[in-house]
C-alpha cells in the first residue's frame, strides 16, 4: 500500500458520473471515502517533500469561489481578469513553483463539479457584457497535464467558446494536447506554454517533459489553428543563463513560426517570503533558494540590479524573434 | 530510529523476536525493548494507554532528528480472514468521530482499510472496516512528533464473526509471525524514508558547538541555522566548517558562510 495507491473521495461526489469515470481508470487503487478534502489535505503534520514523491488523488468538490479575480499585475494586459483551478497541486514538481509552499500536502486534488465552475464563468461573463473577460487556467495546477484524467480541456473549452466575450487561457508544461486537437480551434483559447532554459529545466523543473517534445505539442496546435502563447516566468539566475535562454528561444523558433505566437511574457525567479521561506525549509539542500536574493515589499527576489540585467537581456533577445505588441512583461513590481 | 507501539506483549513477540531487539532495564513506566535503530514498547490495551506511551518514548528519543512509527497489533474485522495483514488508511475515534489518515508509502502490497477504534471491545462488525482499541491514541499521539508518512499502523486479523482468537495470546503472536515479512518490509521502506528526512537535519553536537562560537541573536540563529543546513546537505565538512571560523564574531561567521553559500549555490 502507498499513497500513489489510494484515492481519497469525498461521500458527496462518490456517485457523480465524473468521479465513477475518474475511479474506473483508477480501478487499481483502493478508495477511502472522506467527509471534506480539507481532512486529508489540510492537516500540518504532512512532509510535503515526502509526499511528492508518491501523492494520491483526492477527488471532492469545490463549494464555493471556484472562479477568483486575478491579482493585480496578473493576465495579459485585459481589464477583467479572473482565474480559477480545477485541481489543487500539479503533478510536476518544479523546484522554484510557488506551489511547494502553498499546501501542507502534495497530493492532488481534483474537483469534479465542473457545471458550479462554468456557471460562474458564465455569471462572471455576463456581469462585464461587451467587453472580453479573460480566465486564467493553471494557477494552482498545470491545466492539460492530467487531461487524460479530468477531461478538463474537453468540457471547458466548449463553455467558453458558447460565451462570446470570454477567453481563457490555459497555462501548462505537458504535452497533452490531444484532446484539443480533436476540437474546432477557437481564437479565444490560448495554450500558453511555459519553458526555462536547458540548464534550469534540467536542474529545477522535476518530471516535465523535455523542451523539444513541448515545442512539438505547440506546434501541433498552431499548426491545427489554434492560438498558443509562450511563457518564460520564472527565469532563473545561473552564470550561463545568456547563452541558454538564446539557445531555448533559437530551439522555439526554428520549429514554430514567431508570427503565429499569440503572446509572450517573461519575468524572473520570485516568491512571497512566506512561500520562498516554506519552499527552503522543505529543500535545505536546493541551490536555487540558497542564491543572492533580496526581500522587497514581502517579496523574495533577486538584487534589482541582476533583475533588471537578466530581464532586459532575455527582453531583448525575444524581441529579435517577436514583435512588441505580442510581448507582456510580469509588471510584479508595480 | 523506528519505534514499534504494541498493546499486549504478545502482539510485540514476533518483532522483538524478529530483529532481536533487548529489553532495557532502565526503564519502568512502559516495557521497552531496543535496537540499533528501532525500538519496541508495549503500551498497555486502550487509546490512552497507547498515546500515553508513545508520547513518552517521543519524550524519551528527542534527541533523535526523527522518528518513524509503526503501531502493531490485531484488529477485529466482520469478514476478512484471520490472519490477513492491513494497512490503515484511515482511522476513525468512535467517541469524538475525530478521523486520522495515515499516508501510506512504498510499492508493498499490503491491503488498505479503515479501522475503527473503540473504548471497549464489541462484536458489532461493520462489512468494511477493522475494529481495534488503539489506533486513534496511537495517530493522536504520533502525529504530533512526525509527518504522516512517517507514522503508519498495521494490524493483523484476529477476530471476525466467525473466528475468535484474539484473547489466545499465542495465536495472536503466531498470527503475527505469520505476517512478518510483509511487515519487515514496510519497516524497511520507513526506515529508509526516515533517514532521508534526518539527513536533512545537522547533527545536533555540531549546531550545538557553531551557536557556542559566538553570541548570535535569535534572529542571526535563524540565518545562520538556514546557511549551515545548507552547506551540509551539499556535503561540506562540518569539522573544517568549525575549525575555520574559531574565534570570529556573529556577524563574520554568517558573512563568510553566507559567501560560501552564494557561490555554491550559483550554478544550481
Amino acid at each position: 500500500m502507498s499513497a500513489a495507491n489510494l484515492v481519497y473521495v469525498e461521500t458527496e461526489v462518490r456517485r457523480h458520473p465524473r468521479t465513477e469515470r475518474l475511479l474506473r481508470r483508477m480501478h487499481q487503487r483502493d478508495v477511502v471515502e472522506i467527509e471534506h478534502y480539507g481532512e486529508v489535505f489540510n492537516p500540518r503534520s504532512q512532509n510535503f517533500r515526502l509526499q511528492k514523491k508518491n501523492p494520491a488523488i483526492i477527488i471532492a468538490r469545490k463549494n464555493k469561489g471556484q472562479v477568483l479575480e486575478a491579482p493585480p499585475g496578473y493576465g495579459l494586459g485585459g481589464d477583467h481578469n479572473y482565474y480559477f483551478s480545477h485541481m489543487l497541486n500539479c503533478m510536476y514538481d518544479c523546484r522554484y513553483c510557488f506551489l511547494q509552499g502553498m499546501y501542507q500536502s502534495a497530493h492532488q486534488v481534483l474537483f469534479v463539479n465542473y457545471e458550479d465552475f462554468a456557471a460562474q464563468i458564465q455569471q462572471i461573463a455576463a456581469q462585464h457584457a461587451g467587453e472580453p473577460v479573460w480566465f486564467y487556467s493553471g494557477y494552482d495546477c498545470d491545466s492539460l497535464a492530467n487531461e487524460p484524467m479530468t477531461g478538463f480541456s474537453e468540457y471547458f473549452i466548449p463553455v467558453v467558446a458558447a460565451i462570446d466575450n470570454a477567453w481563457m487561457e490555459l497555462r501548462t508544461k505537458s504535452t497533452q494536447v490531444r484532446a484539443m486537437l480533436k476540437m474546432e480551434p477557437l481564437q479565444r483559447i490560448v495554450t500558453a506554454f511555459s519553458f526555462s532554459d536547458g540548464v534550469s529545466h534540467a536542474r529545477l523543473e522535476h518530471g516535465v517533459p523535455s523542451i523539444a517534445k513541448r515545442i512539438d505539442a505547440m506546434q501541433r496546435l498552431l499548426q491545427a489553428g489554434w492560438p498558443v502563447g509562450l511563457r518564460f516566468d520564472p527565469v532563473v539566475y545561473h552564470p550561463n543563463y545568456r547563452t541558454e535562454f538564446t539557445a531555448l528561444l533559437e530551439q522555439i523558433f526554428s520549429v514554430v513560426d514567431a508570427d503565429a505566437i499569440h503572446s509572450a511574457s517573461l519575468g524572473s525567479f520570485r516568491l512571497t517570503r512566506n512561500h520562498f521561506r516554506d519552499a527552503a525549509r522543505l529543500y535545505p539542500d536546493e541551490p536555487l533558494f540558497a542564491q543572492r536574493m533580496t526581500l522587497e515589499n514581502g517579496i523574495v527576489s533577486y538584487p534589482r540590479e541582476l533583475e533588471r540585467e537578466m530581464i532586459e537581456f532575455c527582453e531583448a533577445q525575444l524581441l529579435q524573434h517577436m514583435p512588441r505588441h505580442s510581448y507582456h512583461p510580469c509588471a510584479w513590481h508595480d | 530510529m523506528l519505534i514499534w507501539v504494541c498493546a499486549l506483549h504478545c502482539e510485540a513477540k514476533p518483532v522483538i523476536d524478529y530483529y532481536r531487539l533487548k529489553k532495557s532495564h532502565d526503564d519502568n513506566a512502559f516495557d521497552l525493548y531496543l535496537g540499533d535503530d528501532m525500538a519496541c514498547i508495549i503500551s498497555g490495551i486502550g487509546k490512552v494507554a497507547c498515546a500515553a506511551a508513545c508520547a513518552w518514548i517521543a519524550a524519551r528519543q528527542a534527541q533523535q532528528p526523527s522518528l518513524a512509527w509503526i503501531n502493531l497489533g490485531v484488529a477485529g474485522a466482520a469478514e476478512h480472514s484471520t490472519g490477513s495483514l492491513f494497512s490503515v488508511t484511515q482511522v476513525i475515534d468512535t467517541d469524538t468521530g475525530q478521523r486520522f489518515y495515515p499516508a501510506p508509502f512504498g510499492a508493498s502490497k499490503i491491503a488498505g482499510s479503515a479501522c475503527e477504534t473503540l473504548s471497549a471491545p464489541s462484536d458489532d462488525y461493520r462489512e468494511d472496516r477493522l475494529f481495534d482499541m488503539e489506533a486513534s491514541g496511537f495517530m493522536y499521539s504520533c502525529l504530533r512528533f512526525s509527518s504522516a508518512e512517517l507514522v503508519q499502523s498495521l494490524k493483523v486479523i484476529s477476530d471476525n464473526r466467525h473466528e475468535k482468537t484474539g484473547n489466545n495470546r499465542p495465536q495472536v503472536s503466531l498470527l503475527i509471525q505469520q505476517q512478518i515479512s510483509a511487515i519487515d518490509a514496510q519497516a524497511q521502506t520507513l526506515l529508509q524514508l526516515n533517514e532521508e528526512v534526518a539527513a536533512l537535519v545537522p547533527a545536533s553536537a555540531e549546531w550545538q558547538r557553531l551557536t557556542a562560537m559566538a553570541r548570535f541573536t535569535q534572529t542571526q540563529k535563524n540565518r545562520l541555522r538556514v546557511l549551515w543546513r545548507y552547506l551540509l546537505n551539499r556535503n561540506f565538512d562540518a569539522e573544517q566548517l568549525l575549525q575555520q571560523h574559531a574565534g570570529q564574531t556573529a556577524d563574520g561567521i554568517i558573512e563568510s558562510l553566507q559567501q560560501l553559500s552564494y557561490q555554491d549555490s550559483e550554478s544550481l
